[in-house]
């Protein structure tokens, strides 16, 4: 093993591209199937006539896919119908469609566990249907989506690594790169940091999410001063003033 | 205030609701009693229309209920309804869950949504826990405070649907007596309920039900007394033995 011959400065910058390119992959990713995942999770949710169900055909079919197939989809068999996106456009292409279906069936998954008699309570009490959602019903299965959303997001950001295929030249890919040279006693430690690297990332989310689902966690605050839940709600959680 | 006049419902081939006729008057408070099954929460809850109605005519307030130019919201904002697991919204404080609806269906300003809000809570006993969470509420306290939530929207009729059914005993009382003074101050009230006592002692008229019908209608003193259906007899020797 050669940690030394490892760690050159140019091996460094280059593994340091890499993770560029992943997070801007991933980071574009997660942003494009949040918005995309939860608009398709609520309009399925809503059982509006046949568009839910038409949503629902799509999502299923998407989960139940490889995510490397749809990586060679986007890159290798659009171009035949005369579609050709840059690999970086390809990738992020592949990676929104797959997570944006696991996404809306978190969404919806959320929804649907916040019992039948907290929309009953909002709408016998003269509000709307869509303010019944805003007020009530997502408020609180926001919260219950936080944590599969966050781990969701975490496989996304491992699965880049998947776009290796399409030669993506994102973290793993340069890592791989830099000891295909010949050099094998640097496959360990090059390996080694670029494990540590993911896990850094990831291990961050994990804890930033647990913070966030802490401070959403006002409804079982116990034993806390007056004083002080009125003004944690009045900080943490601003109520939309309308919809 | 309240007009059923032959009204069916059925949930496919059941046939939960049938020929109802049924008249409220303003300021009456009806308890509707009768076996498990036998249709009276479905009854309460097409009032507000949670549930629809299959055939006949239902007006309340003035409204006929299932027509489609029927603006429901507006129908509901005068229809306060409490529910057997109270059904308070556990992510907002006891002042937030009775203020929503006044100030997003009324449009009433914050300040004065909050003052009607602990106008109600006084009343029903718990002005100190205007900012607590509901999870930290006793069960009784959470069903005063959702009696609080409807009475903010200061409706013409309140609908409970056993509302102490999900009590411990000792909790009971605390809800009924809110009910209680609720009823002396004239509001209209529609109950769905267990509590024989408070049937005997604050209704109006008694609504015997039994398999999707209204099988015998009366003041508390004849029903209790005298019933006359058989079916009446055997419920109450069943419910007022235990
Ligand atoms: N959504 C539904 N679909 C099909 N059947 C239903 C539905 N809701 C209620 N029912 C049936 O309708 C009948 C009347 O129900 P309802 O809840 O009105 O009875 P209830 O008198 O309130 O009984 P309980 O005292 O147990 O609350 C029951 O047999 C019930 O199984
Ligand atoms: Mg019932």
């Amino acid at each position: 093993m050669d940690f030394i011959g490892a760690y050159t400065p140019g091996n460094l910058s280059y593994l340091l591209k890499g993770l560029l390119v992943t997070l801007e992959v991933a980071v574009i990713s997660i942003v494009l199937s949040f918005i995309i995942g939860s608009l398709l999770g609520v309009l399925r949710y809503a059982k509006i006539p046949l568009l839910s169900k038409v949503i629902a055909v799509l999502v299923e079919t998407i989960r139940n896919l490889p995510l490397l197939l749809i990586l060679f989809f986007t890159f290798f068999a659009l171009p035949e119908v005369g579609i050709k996106l840059e690999i970086v456009t390809a990738a992020i292409a592949g990676l929104t469609l797959f997570e944006s279906a696991m996404i809306a069936e978190i969404v919806r998954g959320g929804l649907v566990s916040i019992g039948k008699g907290q929309i009953e309570a909002g709408r016998s009490s003269g509000l709307s249907y869509t303010q019944t959602m805003w007020h009530i019903i997502l408020p609180q299965a926001l919260k219950r989506m936080i944590p599969p959303l966050v781990s969701q997001f975490i496989s996304l950001l491992k699965d880049t690594s998947l776009a290796v295929v399409i030669t993506l030249p994102e973290l793993l890919h340069n890592a791989r790169g830099i000891y295909n040279g010949g050099n094998y006693k640097i496959v360990f430690p090059i390996l080694l940091l670029t494990a540590i690297i993911y896990f850094l990332i990831n291990y961050s989310l994990s804890l930033l999410a647990r913070a966030l689902e802490k401070r959403l966690d006002t409804d079982r605050k116990q034993g806390t001063g007056l004083r002080k839940i009125r003004q944690n709600q009045k900080q943490s959680r601003p109520i939309p003033e309308s919809f | 205030m309240i007009s059923f006049q032959q009204v069916n419902k059925h949930y496919g081939d059941f046939h939960v609701l049938k020929n109802i006729n049924l008249e409220v008057q303003q300021g009456e408070v009806v308890v509707i009693v009768g076996p498990s099954g036998s249709g009276k929460s479905t009854l309460l809850r097409c009032i507000n229309r949670l549930e629809t109605i299959s055939d006949g005519k239902l007006v309340v307030n003035g409204i006929t209920v299932n027509e489609k130019k029927t603006n429901i919201n507006e129908l509901r904002k005068n229809i306060g309804m409490v529910f057997q697991h109270f059904n308070l919204y556990p992510h907002k404080t006891v002042l937030q869950n009775i203020t929503l609806a006044p100030i997003k269906v009324l449009g009433v300003e914050k300040s004065e949504a909050e003052k009607t809000a602990m106008y109600y809570l006084e009343k029903v006993g718990i002005p100190d826990k205007a900012y607590s969470f509901p999870s930290q509420l006793s069960g009784g306290q959470q069903q005063r405070v959702a009696i609080a939530r409807g009475l903010a929207m200061k409706p013409k009729l309140m609908l409970f649907d056993e509302p102490t059914s999900a009590l411990d005993p000792e909790m009971i009382g605390e809800v009924l007596d809110v009910m209680k003074s609720l009823a002396e101050e004239g509001m209209t009230m529609v109950v769905v309920t267990h509590e024989m006592g408070f049937a005997r002692e604050v209704a109006n008229r008694i609504v015997f039900m039994d398999e999707g019908q209204i099988v015998e209608e009366g003041s508390p003193k004849e029903f209790f007394a005298n019933p006359k259906a058989e079916r009446a007899k055997l419920f109450l020797s069943r419910v007022l033995n235990h």
